[in-house]
């Protein structure tokens, strides 16, 4: 059933629709990470800006992607934009979200222990606030990459020059040929599952103080005793 | 070492908008000056506005009037980061920075200030040192691998980094058990005595206020002042029906605890070596009048209570299974300490020993009661 002869002949391919692929993830998720971070940081010094950032990027996650990529076509014509654009779109929601949930768990008497000690409001920001929203705001980038890679192979419907990996599938469903469609499946989940794992270690390296859970006993104990018999 | 600088509160109130006086928090027109090196505890129920008393002083919370000094200065002049950096804050909760090992938390306003790194490190080890934790074993954990106990010294030593002339601590031990707070409350206190630092410090617990304080500020709720004085003043003659109530009826047992057998002089007890000769033993006691004698060793510690008439006529004096010595009592035992151990061996005196363990002498219940009888000086 998989033509692996086909497969091992156009490896080239494979591999530069990988980097494409990962080229429009990383810049969906590098301009959404910093539009969400904008507006996180704006609805938690004014609260009231919250729920109409939260139901705007929400109505915008409603939009179906089918739709949206071809509507853009009159606007950014066939440029990166017009498949960057509703990729970025889409991954405000978990951004916007993630962001404020990793803000709202910095605990109260962490923010007046650094108010109390001296901290200016941009040193606490940044030294204190960020570094402890780090579980969260990885949380939120490993869920809005991997929902990003999924997204990208609908962007293969715009025409050959876009897609990803999601070329093969458009045109392994065009020529009736199951082994492009399951290459650019398979390879699209594997990215997804690379990146994800690449994330998470990521986020261990950055966030050393959070006890990682061990087999046996109680994660980071202060002191190790012998255990009586 | 920077010298303590004494805080002074002038007409200070503090409102909330949209309720009257009386709500939670709310200060009404306190003054009270703490003198350079003094523990001022503040002391009340929840509400009263001790803690927004605490907060004004390092303006987490600004006074609705009044002003607030620090040495001779206005706070409100100061820059409110600088004026913070130099005032040393510890919280209940302690809020160290999880994200930060215990070295680079107590460094926290060295680092602020701009220290070198290298000082910045000799300073948080120098730290951790004072408040009983090896630097080489603690500097670089992170917090959530230390005892609630082990914290709160955390808290204290980052508190003192900068060795600020003022401390503000808020309910620093309420959130420990109360054997750790007993250990944490006698070690600031001896940290203190080298320290001398103006400390402002926040309880609901009045046996907390009276051991800590040198002097005691009982709020009333609607942040009315409604007593400052030293704790013995306080436990003495309470000013209203007020604080009354609030020390408690057992007032007079409380001002037991201020007193130290150090301060009293013990009454003196016929003592007698071991291996002394027993006949000359038996003269001494009869001229004593009171029928025991205390058998010591050869250091004259305390060995055990022996009747004088159960003395042999000749030969040496030898421990006899009389009765037990105690109990005993050391300078640093309070009155209400040594009463409680009086009553609980059922006796009428107990054995005041020196650092040594050496017998200097006895106090007798009713040096204790005396005391609960005297006016506060």
């Amino acid at each position: 059933m998989i033509d692996w002869a086909w497969i091992l002949d156009h490896l080239d391919e494979l591999a530069w629709r990988t980097l494409q692929h990962l080229y429009l993830t990383a810049a969906s998720v590098a301009i959404g990470f910093a539009i969400a971070f904008g507006l996180a940081v704006w609805s938690i010094r004014w609260r009231a800006a919250l729920r109409p950032i939260l139901g705007g990027t929400g109505l915008l996650y409603t939009i179906p992607s089918l739709a949206l990529f071809p509507l853009l076509v009159p606007v950014t014509g066939l440029t990166d934009a017009t498949a960057i654009i509703p990729l970025v779109l889409y991954s405000l929601l978990i951004f916007v979200r993630n962001f404020v949930a990793g803000f709202d768990a910095v605990p109260a008497e962490i923010l007046e222990a650094a108010d109390g000690t001296g901290y200016s409001s941009r040193g606490r920001f940044w030294s204190v606030e960020v570094p402890l929203a780090i579980p969260l705001i990885v949380a939120g980038v490993r869920l809005a990459t991997v929902s990003t890679i999924a997204l990208v192979n609908i962007s293969g419907l715009l025409g050959d020059r876009f897609g990803g990996l999601g070329f093969f599938i458009f045109e392994g469903i065009r020529h009736s040929f199951p082994t492009e469609i399951f290459l650019g499946g398979l390879a699209s989940i594997a990215l997804a599952v690379a990146m994800d794992a690449a994330l998470q270690a990521a986020q261990r390296r950055l966030t050393p103080w959070v006890a990682q859970p061990t087999a046996v006993g109680s994660p980071g104990s202060a002191v190790r005793r012998p255990v009586p018999s | 070492m920077s010298t303590a600088e004494r805080v002074v509160f002038e007409h200070v109130t503090k409102r909330y908008p949209g309720t009257g006086s009386g709500n939670p928090g709310a200060v009404e027109d306190l003054s009270l000056e703490v003198p350079a090196g003094k523990i001022c505890v503040l002391v009340g129920p929840s509400g009263c506005g001790k803690t927004t008393s605490l907060k004004m002083v390092n303006r987490l919370i600004e006074p609705t009037s009044g002003r607030i000094l620090i040495g001779d200065t206005d706070i409100a002049r100061r820059d409110v980061i600088e004026l913070r950096r130099s005032i040393g804050y510890v919280i209940q909760q302690v809020g160290l920075f999880p994200h930060q090992t215990v070295g680079e938390n107590v460094a926290t306003v060295p680092r602020l200030l701009g220290w070198d790194p290298a000082r910045q490190r000799d300073r948080a080890a120098e730290l951790l040192e004072l408040v009983g934790l090896d630097p080489a074993r603690y500097a670089s954990r992170y917090p959530n691998a230390l005892s609630g106990g082990e914290r709160q010294r955390v808290g204290v030593a980052r508190a003192l980094a900068a060795d600020p002339p003022v401390l503000l601590m808020d309910e620093p031990f309420g959130a420990v058990d109360p054997i750790v707070r007993e250990r944490l409350q006698n070690e600031l206190l001896r940290l203190q005595e080298h320290l001398a630092k103006t400390i402002l410090f926040v309880t609901h617990d009045i046996d907390e206020a009276i051991k800590m304080g040198d002097l005691v500020a009982v709020m009333q709720t609607g942040g009315h002042l409604a007593q400052f004085g030293s704790p013995d003043e306080i436990l003495a003659r309470p000013a209203s029906d007020f604080v009354a109530r609030f020390v408690g009826a057992d007032r007079g047992l409380k001002r037991l605890a201020l007193v130290r057998i150090g301060d009293v002089e013990p009454a003196p007890v016929a003592t007698v070596r071991i291996g002394a000769d027993a006949a000359e033993a038996r003269r001494s006691a009869a001229g004593d009048g009171f029928p025991y004698l205390l058998l010591v060793d050869e250091r004259d510690r305390p060995v055990e209570w022996l009747r004088a008439d159960a003395l042999p006529a000749t030969g040496s004096v030898q421990a006899a299974d009389g009765m037990p010595a105690a109990p005993i009592f050391d300078r640093r035992t309070t009155f209400k300490d040594a009463l409680s151990m009086l009553l609980a061996t059922d006796v009428q005196a107990g054995i005041v020993v020196d650092d040594a363990g050496a017998v200097r002498g006895l106090i007798t219940t009713d040096v204790i009661e005396q005391r609960t009888r005297t006016p506060a000086p």
